[in-house]
């Protein structure tokens, strides 16, 4: 025997015979102990059974031959659990590997994001993004070209997780090799969709909005590609408009021509932008309405944009009993002054 | 998390009639009921929504990937029976223009 | 003298007298009673996958020595379709999820010595080692 098993067993002994003698939870408590001592020693189900009958035998006499035989079954059966237990021991690693390298692929993806902050004057900008598992198949992206124009896009992958996610990178680096025009959404969209149409299996598409606010008119012009439409908000009336679009996802047919929309922005105006992982919010199985939506945004208007998105995100996920079943993106553009 | 697929051959069209969710788990189920169909050529294929209250974004790419297949084969792919909500999703997405999406239902024997 | 034998699988009843060989020989040369119960659950998952997937087969189970070492070695031989992806039997999870059993990880697990060949269309041959300690 080794010295581990050795004192293992000297241990267990003198917990057997106590326990025989004071019958105490107390003795109880020491075996459970051990046992966690067993387990951290990778001391396997039969070797446990082996143990106890080979400590049983010494400290009673006699032990009755058809008890001693009984061990015999115990032992094939344990051999069993042991070999379950071994199992979930490699695929518990083998989880943590994936988990270290889904880590690391998720630190590269949030690297597609933009990161820098957009500091125009007359406009308060803030957005939110959180992937329902490690990865999201949602996108996001701004830019403030040399004109001072501000591009802005959600994008939404079918599905959620690591294709998505793959998928989503994609259209980063689509979107990093288009031409000069990056800043008029319908041409854009259309430049992009025939990228992703040649690029993508048959039952995957994406849906994008495109925007672009020009700071010296105030206007907004955008483009959806088949995208969950966004909000308009109006701060003469204090009503959300929904902002409905025509126009096909991304990725289905090569030759699509987008209609290009616009708004005129009046100070306190703002627009909303966001993916499917918003407004597919399950609360208590139901999917939560736009106008639900709507109202939890307006609780927050007062506030600095990006704090107004932190806040909604929050409110959703808390109604959600934090568990988002898809990936979730919320943009918001407001006209300051 | 059920899905019941029912085809009936009616008039000259192949009726799929869907019954309950078509989402991430059930896309594979519906997937495999619909691509031998998409292989036959000049076919009029209808699947009615009449008995599905949900789809998600992975049940829609099924309807995608199914459309690119019966357009290679020059056969035709309808929706009939999309209950608002659902019919929505068409709309949203622009496959309204590219698939016709029927309210009325078509009837099951 | 080096015992060796042989046993016929083709029914249930040769994955019982594959186990009760094996058991008395992992006795003989001296293994404890643990490891006898570990051999012998590595044999019968051996000899199950034969009766599973290839119908009938053999199994061979011998002393072996080697620098010293005395030790027990258990051949599973069959003429079966062979194993498409090594790779994907030999991973955890692969055919425990059906209730299965330990399957070849297990058989890995259990002995300490492991060697997998076959042939798609030619069958299967696996040999195990366990070694006296």
């Amino acid at each position: 025997m080794t010295d581990t098993k050795l004192s293992m067993y000297q241990l267990y002994k003198e917990i057997i015979t106590d326990y025989i003698r004071n019958k105490s939870e107390h003795t109880l408590y020491s075996a459970q102990k051990l046992s966690m001592e067993m387990i951290e020693k990778d001391m396997s189900p039969e070797e446990m059974v082996s143990l106890h009958l080979s400590v049983i035998k010494e400290i009673v006499d006699d032990l009755p031959k058809e008890v001693v035989d009984s061990f015999d079954l115990l032992l094939e059966v344990m051999i069993g659990y042991g070999l379950a237990h071994r199992e979930h021991l490699s695929l518990r690693d083998r989880q943590r590997q994936l988990e270290s390298e889904l880590n690391v692929a998720a630190r590269m993806q949030k690297s597609l994001l933009p990161n820098e902050p957009i500091n125009v004057e007359s406009l308060d900008f803030g957005v939110v993004s959180v992937p329902a598992g490690k990865m999201s198949g949602d996108y996001y992206h701004y830019i403030v070209d040399e004109h001072g124009n501000i591009g802005v896009a959600v994008a939404d992958v079918i599905g959620k997780g690591v294709p998505a996610a793959m998928c989503m990178s994609m259209i980063k680096y689509a979107m990093d090799s288009l031409p000069e025009q990056r800043l008029q959404p319908a041409a854009l969209l259309e430049n992009l969709n025939r990228v992703v149409e040649r690029n993508i299996d048959s039952d995957m598409f994406i849906t994008m909005v495109y925007g672009s606010y020009d700071p010296r008119e105030h206007r907004f012009f955008f483009a959806s590609a088949g995208h969950e439409p966004g909000f308009f908000y109006r701060n003469s009336t204090g009503e959300f408009e929904d902002m409905e679009t025509k126009g096909l996802v991304l990725g289905v047919s090569p030759k699509i021509h987008y209609k290009e929309y616009s708004l005129q922005l009046s100070p306190g105006d703002f627009i909303v932008l966001l993916s499917d992982g918003v407004t597919e919010s399950r609360v208590d199985g139901d999917f939560i309405e736009r106008e639900q939506l709507t109202e939890i945004i307006n609780k927050y208007k007062h506030l600095p944009v990006q704090a107004l998105t932190e806040q909604v995100y929050r409110e959703l996920e808390k109604m959600q009993n934090f568990q988002l079943k898809d990936d979730f993106t919320l943009l918001i553009l407001r006209r300051n002054v | 998390m059920n899905l019941n697929v029912n085809i009936q051959e009616n008039n000259n069209e192949t009726v799929v009639f869907l019954d309950g969710e078509v989402d991430v788990y059930t896309a594979s189920i519906l997937k495999e009921k619909l691509n031998p169909l998409a292989e036959g050529t000049n076919q009029s294929i209808v699947v009615d929504l009449a008995k599905v209250n949900y789809i998600d974004s992975t049940g829609l790419g099924v309807f995608i990937g199914v459309l690119k297949a019966v357009d290679k084969k020059g056969s035709n792919l309808k929706i009939s029976g999309a209950n608002p909500r659902v019919k929505r999703l068409f709309e949203i997405t622009g496959l309204n223009e590219v698939m016709d999406v029927e309210e009325d239902q078509r009837k099951e024997v | 003298m080096q015992v060796q034998t042989h046993v016929d699988i083709h029914s249930e009843w040769g994955i019982v007298a594959a186990r009760q060989a094996g058991r008395k020989l992992a006795r003989e040369i001296g293994f404890g009673s643990v490891d006898q119960a570990r051999i012998t659950t590595a044999i019968s998952e051996l000899a199950r996958n034969i009766y599973l997937y290839a119908n009938k087969g053999k199994i061979h189970i011998e002393e072996v020595v080697s620098s010293g070492k005395r030790g027990i070695k258990v051949s599973a031989i069959d003429q079966g379709p062979g194993i498409k992806d090594v790779r994907k039997v030999m991973e955890d999870g692969f055919t425990t999820s059906g209730g299965l059993g330990a399957g070849l990880p297990g058989v890995k697990r259990l002995m300490d010595e492991f060697n997998i060949d076959s042939e798609l269309n030619n069958g299967t041959t696996i040999t195990a080692i366990k070694w006296l300690r």
